[in-house]
């Protein structure tokens, strides 16, 4: 870590976290986490270590059995459940296999998070614009992500995600899915959102892909945290 | 808030063109069901009017021992139609008695030749409202005539007003019973056929949770839908159920009713008419709400 970190600028802080989705299978143990504000890292481990356990609970789709989490200051743990998408929205989420809709153009899809909060028509259409010319798609606005490469799809999943500017963008092997040349595309995608100043959490298990892209990364095994190092 | 309202349209328009066989499919059901009770009402709407018909018999007639003064029977018509049970008391003289009695025999009405027009009792006859037609209403009308002195004998059939109440209750109950029956029926039904579009679009329901959607706003486009799903099917019904009617059913019914003695068969009111548009939008919004509760968890 490049600062030191104080509460006023740490963006997540998890302490003693414990998840469990039954009694005797537990998903996290005892996990302890600060990210300042800004930081990029890798959550890395093998299959099941609980990286995806992990951003559930940060983004309020699981609540942990015990611990507290706080994003951006505020305790999330016991939140309720109304205030849940208030929290997402200022949230990105970046899923592997995409999560488009398949029914709507690239368009629709990425204006969907702007629509959800209410903004005014002219504002998602200049915005949306903005988002899919970042991600190099403003040619294909109108096309359905069926008729997409996986790269284009995933690239237009990221500009859903980071169209509304979040303050943290949470990936969960965004470049699983991907061959490397377009898996280094979306990195560079990544690494600029990272360069405005959103905190970025991304999980992978692809070692060539942090040898490639140096960052803090953060090892998990067994739902306990094993390693925690910055290059 | 209007840009709100404009979005919402907007997607509920593009929901149902996106998904026409399944739309369709959540009307036609809705359509079926409502056309069922639809002609359900019908039946129900007529064999009360049957019973109607019927009730009109129901009335108290007091028979006096002595023709009373002129005075006396105001005071008595004033005291009855002063219940809430009466709706109108007319007093048959001697006379009058004699003239209905020979006019019923008709061709043999000259048996009465030679006997003196005063032979019959002045009476009153106690015509109730309609909805006191029935053996308490009768009884209450009776307990008052009996307290009026010089009245010799006072008719209501007991007997027969028993039958009649047991009848209508048992309509009554018919109605509720098989009513629900059809309507949880029709519920169940719409309800799962909604599911099925949910389920079609369960991954933007997801999606929309994912990022930053309220649960009211989610749910509103399907809910709209829903509502306009049940109207469409409300409105396609009533056509489906006229022309049915007019085609097959008012004949029908005639040919069973006729002899019950009804005069003619009725269509649904325009308050039933609007009551079955409004079935349909409960129908449409229920089945949605229903379905919804099961895929939008944040």
């Amino acid at each position: 870590m490049s600062l030191i970190a104080t509460g006023r600028n740490l963006m997540i802080q998890l302490y003693n976290v414990c998840m469990s989705y039954q009694k005797d299978a537990t998903a996290l143990t005892d996990f302890t986490l600060k990210v300042p504000k800004g930081d990029f890292l890798y959550l890395t481990g093998p299959s099941g270590a609980g990286k995806s356990t992990l951003l559930k609970l940060l983004y309020g789709a699981e609540k942990p059995t015990r611990g507290q989490i706080l994003m951006n200051g505020m305790n999330i743990t016991r939140m309720r459940s109304w205030r849940v998408p208030f929290l997402r929205r200022k949230l990105g989420i970046v899923f592997q296999d995409f999560k488009l809709i398949h029914s709507r153009t690239l368009f629709e899809n990425v204006a969907f998070p702007l629509e959800v909060q209410g903004r005014k028509r002219f504002e998602v259409s200049n915005k949306v614009y903005q988002a899919l010319k970042h991600v190099g798609l403003q040619g294909k606005l109108h096309r359905f992500p069926l008729q997409l490469s996986g790269g284009e799809q995933q690239r237009a999943a990221i500009a859903r995600a980071l169209v509304t500017d979040p303050l943290i963008l949470l990936a969960d092997e965004p470049t699983g899915n991907l061959d490397d040349d377009v898996a280094c595309d979306i990195m560079e995608l990544f690494k600029g959102a990272n360069a405005r100043g959103t905190t970025v959490l991304l999980a992978t298990h692809d070692r060539e892909m942090i040898r490639r892209y140096p960052r803090r990364v953060v090892s998990l095994d067994k739902g306990r945290l094993v390693d925690d190092h910055s290059p | 808030m209007l840009q709100s309202i404009g979005y919402f349209v907007r997607r509920v328009g593009r929901n149902l063109r996106q998904t026409p066989v399944i739309c369709s499919a959540a009307i036609g059901t809705v359509a079926v069901a409502l056309m069922i009770m639809a002609f359900f009402i019908i039946v129900v709407v007529n064999v009360q009017q049957v019973a109607r018909q019927w009730s009109r018999e129901i009335q108290v007639v007091a028979y006096f021992d002595k023709v009373p003064g002129e005075d006396k029977v105001d005071r008595w018509r004033d005291n009855l139609e002063g219940m809430k049970e009466v709706e109108r008391v007319d007093f048959v003289s001697r006379e009058e008695a004699f003239r209905r009695f020979k006019k019923r025999l008709g061709d043999d009405g000259d048996l009465l030749d030679g006997v003196g027009s005063d032979f019959l009792p002045a009476s009153l006859e106690v015509v109730l409202h309609e909805a006191s037609r029935n053996k308490t209403g009768v009884e209450t009308v009776v307990r008052r005539l009996q307290q009026i002195p010089g009245l010799e004998d006072v008719s209501y059939e007991p007997d027969w007003l028993e039958r009649f109440d047991a009848f209508v209750n048992l309509l009554k109950l018919a109605g509720f019973v098989f009513g629900g029956f059809l309507l949880f029926a029709a519920l169940f039904i719409v309800s799962n056929t909604i599911k099925l579009t949910l389920y079609a679009r369960r991954e933007e329901i997801e999606i929309m949770s994912l990022v930053g959607g309220t649960p009211l706003f989610i749910k509103m486009p399907f809910l709209l839908e829903g509502a306009l799903q049940g109207i469409v099917g409300g409105v396609f019904a009533l056509i489906g159920v006229w022309a049915i009617f007019a085609l097959v059913l008012q004949e029908g019914l005639y040919g069973v009713l006729m002899v019950t003695g009804a005069d003619s068969i009725l269509f649904l009111s325009a308050w039933q008419q609007g009551g079955i548009l409004v079935c349909g939008l409960l129908l449409g919004l229920t089945g949605s709400l229903l379905s919804l509760r099961k895929f939008v968890r944040i």
